[in-house]
């Protein structure tokens, strides 16, 4: 671990393109830098295990498709870099602005310990939107990315009778992988609207700005209706099974279906993952245009704390390629801090990045999150964790509950081990909708450390190994 | 749910609820019991419902198990080394409790 080096100029928190970028850039020009990792290997989600494929089964990458291939440079551009890697590492605490120094509290092979950046940057990525329906919680229900993240990192591939279920990108990605490695599910239940004006014209400019990314998701949904069976306008969707999965039965055009199978993957789109940065006290808001929180960003990553950058997914959903943009600007932002302790922002926009952005607005605006996923049906468990209901947080709220956090108290929702992360966005949006508000004003759970869990053992033996100092 | 892995050029052998399984070096231990055909991973402390990887991105944590001399970690986040014995986690459901009826199904 980091024993002989509690101090550094900057500690980068995760490592998909965006921590990789602005590491790779800030260790180049000097700095002293150290990414913590979550995960066994640099590619952050998108992409995963990238090193380990390129080596063991590199007949599988063209399988995985171009958009994967971009990591090998990424990851060992990085592994040059002189950055320090470190795997495997939870961070539960970045210290508040009441305290006198900045620090994060890590936890890695279960022992804690606290690093002393200068700076830090949080590339913590993003993690799919919350799919509440009946059933969502039978095993045998999962998430499409995390079906991907096994294809990815141990090769695992579904059953023929897996269903697809929900909107995204991801997931007519998801199933083109599937085609090329030989494997057509069983259906796609397909929640998206049908296309309007506006986006169709949003996709117009955005062919002309990214005509490579473009193309490649026309193909991929070509992909999908072609090849597999696709059913549009699903709704009311049952997943339905004794121990186990057994069938998903939905709703289109005013008939009601079934299948049976083993597998249902769901996605609906992705949404910043903001634990950290909420913990860490920095200001945030609702984004209406992509339907999640997002952190006030200024500049290429400056947030409300002049000692905390936010950059990649985390910020606001912008995809791989805007995340490595984004790790570049902020490399000049942070080291002007680093030379100054005042934060310099950088106004100017490059053409990609202005290119990204005309393509994410269509993105958004032709993948909208899934109605019946925002606003889940009464008897639906929002809170997998507590296991609350829907209906249960409509009852508070009709009795006078004021937020999420109010609702804690009277129902527990959020208060599992997850935290929130998988309830935290839908009891929002609930809560909102019962009493007449707007999801910004109505607010989000307070964000405390430590974000991951923690033993007392743990916080007890790190305070023996600094006592010893 | 998942394809059974037929074979691994670098196999590592664990065990979970006493039934010894087999999976590849550097896989997950979520990915090492779902390539095993275990579809449940423990059983919720509110309703005893049975629960397996859902995010396998260490967010959800419903992919919680107990492995022996490390506790309950988390499935996808952990690898799996030789000789890990796995057992499920549940307030409910005694611990000595061996051998999974789900596992006999396929």
């Amino acid at each position: 671990m980091i024993t002989q080096r509690p101090m550094c100029d900057v500690a980068v928190i995760g490592a998909g393109p965006a921590g990789l970028t602005a590491a790779s850039e800030l260790a180049e020009s000097g700095r002293d830098v150290v990414v913590l990792d979550e995960q066994g290997a640099p590619g952050g989600q998108i992409y995963k295990g990238v090193e380990k494929v390129v080596a063991d089964r590199p007949q599988d990458i063209g399988l995985l498709g171009k958009e994967y291939v971009a990591g090998k440079a990424l990851t060992r551009r990085f592994r040059q870099s002189g950055a320090q890697y470190h795997p495997g590492v939870s961070v539960w605490q970045i210290t508040s602005d009441q305290e006198p120094e900045l620090a994060l509290g890590l936890l890695q092979n279960g022992s804690a310990q606290m690093l002393h950046p200068k700076h830090v940057i949080l590339a913590t990525g993003a993690m799919e939107r919350p799919t509440p329906f009946k059933g969502w919680t039978l095993p045998g229900v999962m998430t499409v990315g995390a079906a991907q993240t096994l294809l990815k990192s141990s090769r695992l591939l579904p059953e023929d009778d897996v269903v697809l279920v929900g909107t995204g990108p991801l997931l007519y990605l998801y199933a083109a992988q599937l085609a090329s490695f030989g494997i057509r599910p069983q259906a796609i239940l397909d929640t998206r609207p049908s296309m309007s004006w506006r986006a169709a014209r949003l996709g117009l400019s955005a062919l002309t700005a990214c005509p490579k990314t473009m193309l490649a998701g026309m193909k991929w949904l070509w992909n999908a209706r072609v090849r597999v069976n696709m059913v549009r306008g699903v709704h009311s969707l049952k997943a339905q099974g004794e121990d186990h999965l057994s069938s998903v039965s939905y709703e289109t055009r005013g008939r009601r279906h079934e299948l049976s199978t083993s597998l249902l993957l769901t996605h609906d789109g992705v949404i910043p993952n903001t634990w950290l940065s909420m913990s860490a006290g920095i200001r945030h808001h609702f984004d209406s245009a992509q339907s999640c929180w997002v952190p006030d960003i200024h500049g290429a990553g400056s947030t409300s704390r002049d000692c905390i950058s936010i950059i990649g997914d985390g910020a606001r959903i912008g995809g791989a390629a805007v995340a490595a943009l984004q790790g570049e600007r902020v490399a000049y932002e942070v080291e002007a801090y680093l030379r100054t302790q005042h934060r310099a922002m950088v106004t100017t926009e490059s053409r990609a990045l202005r290119r990204q952005r005309q393509l994410r607005r269509f993105l958004d605006c032709a993948f909208p999150p899934t109605a019946d996923f925002q606003l889940p049906a009464d008897e639906t468990i929002v809170c997998r964790c507590e296991e609350v209901s829907a209906g249960e947080i409509r009852q508070v709220a009709a009795r006078g509950c004021m937020g999420p956090n109010q609702g804690k108290a009277f129902t527990r929702c959020g208060m599992g081990p997850c935290m929130g992360r998988k309830c935290a966005l839908t009891v929002s949006q609930v809560m909102a909708d019962a009493r007449g508000v707007s999801v910004g004003e109505i607010g989000h759970y307070r964000i405390r450390s430590p974000i991951r869990p923690i033993t007392v053992g743990q916080l007890a033996d790190m305070a023996l190994v600094s006592g010893e100092d | 749910m998942f394809r059974l892995r037929t074979h691994s050029t670098d196999p590592v052998t664990f065990s979970f609820e006493g039934r010894r399984l087999t999976a590849s070096r550097g896989d997950t231990i979520a990915a090492a019991l779902l390539g095993s055909g275990v579809f449940i991973f423990r059983n919720s402390p509110v309703s005893s419902s049975p629960r397996a990887p859902f995010c396998m991105i260490g967010n959800c944590y419903e992919c919680f198990v107990r492995v022996e001399a490390m506790g309950v970690v988390q499935a996808c986040l952990t690898e799996i080394t030789e000789g890990m014995k796995i057992s499920k986690v549940s307030n409910l459901i005694d611990e000595s409790e061996t051998g999974i009826k789900e596992s006999s199904k396929r």
